[in-house]
C-alpha cells in the first residue's frame, strides 16, 4: 500500500472523503515519518501527538456520521510557529516569545478547522521571521532534506522542509520579503504569496504590516489552490483584509495555457545569476511553451526604484516594532537579527514614507511594463544555487552577511508591488538541490498564477520527487 | 558623506531609539547604507507632490487582469 505521508494535499482529501483512507491513518503515516527524520531535518518545534489523534478520530466518525466534509477534512498540516491559537504558545521563533500565550486564535487556523484540517502542531522558523536561510539560534537550524548541510530558506524553515520531508501534506508559512517562496523553491515545494491584504492577518505575528503575506507552502500548485480557497478573503476582525470575493483556485486549473503570454523581465533578476539557475529557468520556459504560452523578454526600469524601495520598508517597519526589546534586552535575540534590526533604526522616516508613497506609482508603472499584453511575469525564485548553512551564517562570520542577504534578492520585488507571486520547484542544480519557477501575476490573479503553475507541474514531476533523506546517526 | 558614515549614524540611531550597536552584525548593517544613500539620491524629484500610501491600495484595484 501506499505509504499515507507521500499523499498530496488533494489525494489526501479525496482518499478521505472516499474512505479509502481514515483521518487517523493519515495522521500515523505523517507523525511515523517526522519520528523517523526530525531528528535530521529539525523542522518541528512542538508536535501535538495526542491532540492530532483526537482530531482524526472525530474526523474519522464524523465521516462515519454522514456529516458533510471540509474540503481539507483529515488532511495533516502544522504550521509556522508564529500562527496564533488561543492559550498555545507561540514562540515566533524566538526565545523572547517563548513562554508567550496568545489570547486569540489565528482566522486563518479558524479557516482551516473548518475545512476539516488536522492540526499537528507548530514549525520551526527564523527568529521572529526575519532571515532568508533557516538559522534559528534558539530552536536549532532548519536542515535541508535535500542535503542536510544547506539552507532550507527562511523565514518559513520548517514548513517547506517539513512538506519537502512529507511530514505533513501543508503548512502555512508567512512572506514579508520571500519567506514562503523561498523556502519552497530551497525545498523544492510550491508556495504562494497572495495579493497584499488576500489572506486575513488577525491573530498572526507581525513583522513588517505594509508588506506581511499569509499562504501555504505544499507539494503541489492544485494543493495550493485549494488552501488558498480556504483561507482566503475578508475578515471583519482584520480591516485591511481584501473584501473581494474569492474564487475557487482549483477550478481554474485547466492545464491550458494557449493564450497564456509570460513576460520575462531582462533587468533585476538575473543579475550575478549563477549559470545553473539560468539554464534551469530557460528550461522551465521551454516546458511552458510546450503547453501553449508565448515567452517574451521585457524592459523593466522601475525595478531600480522598487529594488531600492523594498530594502527599507521592512526594515523600519520591523525595528520599530522591536524597539523595546532592542533597548532593554538586545542580547536575547541572535546575532543575525539584532544586527538586522538596529540597520532599521538608521533609516530616516522621510525614506520610509517616501518609500510608501510611491508604491502605488511604482505599482503601476511596474504593470505598464510588464503586464501590457502578457498575463505572467516569470522569473528564477533564486539568483544563486542554494548555498549552505556554514557560508551564510552571520552569526559565525558577519562577513557573511552579504551572501546571507542576496538570497531574496529576486522574491522581495514582489512584496513590494503586492502582487500574487508563486514559487514552483523547476529541476535541480548542480549540487543535487532545488531550484524555483518565480510565477507573478496581476493583483488578485492568484488564479491565473496556479493555473500556469498547475500546468507546468502536468508536464514535469520536480514537485513529485521525494528526498532520500539520511538515516539518524 | 563622510567617508566612514557608521559612527554619526551610531551617535543618531542612540539619540533618536535608544538602541545601542548590540555586535559587530549591527555595524555591518550599517556598512550597506552608503549604497542605499546612493540609490536614494539617483531617484530624488521622482516623488510626486500628490503621492501618499493610500494610492497603493488604489493602485491594486486598478491594476487587476481585465475580464476577458
Amino acid at each position: 500500500m501506499t505509504d499515507l505521508a507521500l499523499l498530496s494535499v488533494t489525494d489526501a482529501a479525496d482518499a478521505f472523503a472516499k474512505g479509502e483512507a481514515s483521518a487517523e491513518a493519515l495522521v500515523r503515516a505523517s507523525l511515523a515519518r517526522i519520528d523517523a527524520h526530525d531528528a535530521q531535518v529539525n523542522a518541528v518545534i512542538r508536535l501535538d501527538r495526542e491532540a492530532a489523534l483526537e482530531a482524526a478520530s472525530a474526523q474519522d466518525k464524523a465521516r462515519a456520521g454522514g456529516v458533510a466534509l471540509g474540503p481539507l477534512a483529515g488532511v495533516p498540516m502544522m504550521h509556522k510557529d508564529m500562527y496564533y491559537r488561543a492559550g498555545r504558545v507561540s514562540s515566533c521563533g524566538s526565545k523572547i516569545r517563548g513562554d508567550f500565550r496568545p489570547a486569540v486564535t489565528a482566522t486563518v487556523l479558524h479557516r482551516l478547522d473548518a475545512a476539516g484540517a488536522i492540526d499537528m502542531g507548530t514549525l520551526n522558523m527564523a527568529e521572529f521571521a526575519q532571515n532568508p536561510t533557516g538559522h534559528n539560534a534558539h530552536f536549532g537550524d532548519c536542515h535541508n532534506p535535500w542535503g542536510l548541510p544547506y539552507c532550507t530558506g527562511g523565514s518559513s524553515s520548517g514548513s517547506g522542509a517539513g512538506v519537502a520531508a512529507r511530514f505533513f501534506a501543508a503548512a502555512l508559512g508567512s512572506d514579508t520579503g520571500g519567506s514562503i517562496r523561498l523556502p519552497a523553491s530551497i525545498c523544492g515545494v510550491t508556495g504562494i504569496k497572495g495579493t497584499q491584504t488576500r489572506v486575513p492577518r488577525t491573530g498572526v505575528m507581525p513583522l513588517s504590516f505594509s508588506m506581511d503575506n499569509v499562504g501555504p507552502l505544499t507539494r503541489t500548485a492544485r494543493d495550493a489552490a485549494r488552501v488558498m480557497t480556504v483561507i482566503s478573503g475578508h475578515d471583519p476582525r482584520d480591516p485591511t483584509s481584501a473584501p473581494e470575493a474569492v474564487p475557487d483556485y482549483e477550478a481554474a486549473l485547466t492545464g491550458d495555457l494557449r493564450g497564456v503570454s509570460v513576460a520575462v523581465p531582462r533587468e533585476w533578476f538575473f543579475d550575478g545569476a549563477d549559470d545553473v539557475v539560468v539554464r534551469g529557468f530557460e528550461a522551465a520556459l521551454e516546458v511552458l511553451k510546450a503547453r501553449g504560452a508565448s515567452v517574451t523578454y521585457v524592459a523593466c526600469p522601475s525595478l531600480r526604484a522598487i529594488g531600492a524601495y523594498v530594502a527599507v520598508v521592512s526594515r523600519v517597519e520591523g525595528a520599530t516594532i522591536h524597539a523595546n526589546w532592542m533597548r532593554e534586552h538586545p542580547g536575547d535575540y541572535a546575532i543575525h537579527l539584532s544586527g538586522r534590526l538596529y540597520g532599521g533604526y538608521a533609516i530616516p522616516g522621510t525614506h520610509y514614507l517616501e518609500a510608501l508613497s510611491r508604491r502605488g506609482a511604482l505599482l503601476r508603472q511596474f504593470c505598464r511594463e510588464a503586464f501590457a499584453g502578457h498575463h505572467i511575469v516569470a522569473t528564477p525564485t533564486l539568483r544563486m544555487r542554494v548555498p549552505t548553512l556554514a557560508e551564510t551564517s552571520i552569526d559565525a562570520d558577519p562577513a557573511n552577511w552579504a551572501r546571507h542577504m542576496a538570497i531574496s534578492a529576486n522574491t522581495r520585488p514582489f512584496n513590494y508591488l503586492g502582487i500574487p507571486t508563486v514559487s514552483l520547484p523547476c529541476g535541480f542544480d548542480d549540487r543535487g538541490l532545488p531550484m524555483g519557477l518565480q510565477l507573478a501575476a496581476r493583483p488578485f490573479a492568484e488564479g491565473r498564477a496556479l493555473a500556469v503553475a498547475d500546468a507546468y507541474q502536468r508536464e514535469t514531476d520536480w514537485h513529485a520527487r521525494v528526498p532520500a533523506i539520511p538515516a539518524a546517526p | 558623506m563622510p567617508t566612514d558614515p557608521t559612527p554619526e549614524m551610531m551617535a543618531a540611531i542612540r539619540l533618536w531609539s535608544g538602541v545601542d550597536c548590540p555586535n559587530p552584525a549591527g555595524a555591518r548593517a550599517l556598512e550597506d547604507f552608503p549604497a542605499l544613500i546612493a540609490e536614494f539620491e539617483a531617484l530624488r524629484g521622482t516623488m510626486l507632490f500628490e503621492d501618499e500610501p493610500p494610492a497603493f491600495d488604489a493602485a491594486l484595484r486598478a491594476e487587476q487582469e481585465p475580464q476577458a
